[in-house]
């Protein structure tokens, strides 16, 4: 198990740092927001390996968020800038082929189990970018001062 | 203190302009536009951005009104920008620049339109959806067959990108492209599981930050705005899906796969 949670964690990292290439992200900060990308899906596979799917994706993206707002306030960049390409691996894009796939066999009432499933985990990654962020904006980003 | 109303304006526009058309967050332009005229000491100062358009009016003394609307017709995303213009606007309000030259930088952030080498970039996002495609459970097969499948996607999304629904058309074409290879592909090699090819080439695809945009915007009370990202959301993810769906149906009915 340990083994493959690496491997994921590397893979997570791999594909962060090549989408976060696709969307022309700054070069100075491509190895950070890979790497909160890969610490916010491992967090989210242990929740996974102790059943808890949701909050898996809760977790996840509140760690995500949490470390892009710090980054942000270190490197004094805008925090979307790392949460974007991070959060990219969390989205359920398995849970979003598997409805379509489930449409396609004529299976509907799968399609909409699925479907249903997938919307409620987006909402639970929304709801933890939104807590993060509502924290992150009570603490002020200072600038330098000349 | 002097400001010319008329730089200021076009400060303003084309900043939230870049910060929409990038793929920034519309409380994002709006904050900028309050952050720059704050700083130049304006007095009244209002504005809407939705992801179509933004409307802005302000006024320097309190008395005369200025208002400039600006509509947003491509909308893609590149964090580059994103990160320029937040300097700008940060320069801006330390007054280490004038609006003159804030205007020239701003033209400069907007009209550069590749920041990578050109040819390389066809392969980002294949190797993107390649690596996705081991985290779903992929293996070496898959792997090569994700990353054919993500350049050719690339290279005809390159061909598309000036047409008017461009969204929905490179979506559509993008989803056929990936299913297309991902059976094609396993067919041939004998082996392999395309569904994995599928899931890791749809990654690089999906509005995932649309999706929780959306809902997080619906949340802060944008709801305009919320809706917007929404359909927009939704018309990426459906049209992406019905794409691979058509290709999918095709292979069950020649039996290529099976259920």
């Amino acid at each position: 198990m340990i083994k493959e949670l690496i491997l994921n964690m590397i893979y997570c990292f791999m594909a962060t740092w090549f989408f976060a290439l696709l969307m022309n992200s700054p070069k100075k900060v491509l190895f950070h927001s890979s790497l909160i990308a890969a610490i916010g899906y491992t967090s989210y596979l242990i929740c996974i390996n102790f059943g808890q799917v949701r909050l898996g994706f809760f977790f996840g993206t509140l760690i995500i968020v949490f470390l892009g707002e710090l980054l942000a306030r270190l490197i004094k960049m805008p925090a979307t800038i790392f949460i974007f390409p991070a959060v990219i691996p969390m989205v359920p894009g398995l849970g979003l082929y598997q409805t379509m796939l489930a449409f396609v066999q004529e299976n509907i009432f799968g399609a909409l189990k699925i479907g249903v499933d997938t919307i409620v985990n987006i909402g639970a990654m929304a709801i933890a970018m939104t807590l993060m962020g509502l924290i992150a904006s009570k603490i002020p980003i200072k600038t330098k001062k000349n | 203190m002097n400001v010319n109303k008329d730089e200021l304006l076009k400060v303003v526009k084309l900043a939230s302009q870049i910060i929409l058309e990038n793929g920034g967050e519309t409380y994002r332009a709006e904050e900028t536009i309050k952050f720059i005229c704050k700083s130049l000491g304006v007095k009244e100062i209002d504005s809407v951005a939705t992801p179509t358009g933004i409307y802005i009016t302000l006024s320097i003394d309190g008395i005369e009104n200025n208002t400039v609307v600006k509509r947003i017709n491509k909308r893609s995303i590149n964090l580059i920008r994103l990160n320029r213009v937040n300097t700008i606007s940060r320069q801006i309000t330390e007054k280490s620049i004038s609006l003159q030259e804030a205007i020239a930088l701003l033209e400069e952030t907007r009209a550069d339109a590749e920041n990578y080498n050109k040819n390389f970039s066809l392969f980002y996002g294949g190797i993107s959806a390649a690596f996705f495609t081991l985290l779903f459970g992929g293996k070496l097969l898959e792997f090569f067959i994700s990353l054919t499948a993500g350049v050719l996607v690339a290279l005809f999304a390159k061909k598309f990108e000036n047409l008017h629904s461009y969204q929905f058309l490179s979506s559509l074409l993008a989803g056929t492209i990936i299913a297309f290879t991902a059976i094609a592909g396993t067919y041939i090699a004998g082996f392999g599981n395309y569904n994995y090819v599928i899931v890791g080439g749809m990654m690089p695809q999906l509005p995932g930050l649309a999706m929780t945009n959306a809902i997080r915007d619906t949340i802060r009370g944008d709801l305009v705005s919320g809706i917007a990202r929404g359909t927009e959301a939704l018309l990426v993810a459906s049209s992406l899906a019905a794409g691979a769906g058509v290709i999918i149906s095709f292979a069950l009915y020649l039996g290529i796969i099976q259920n």
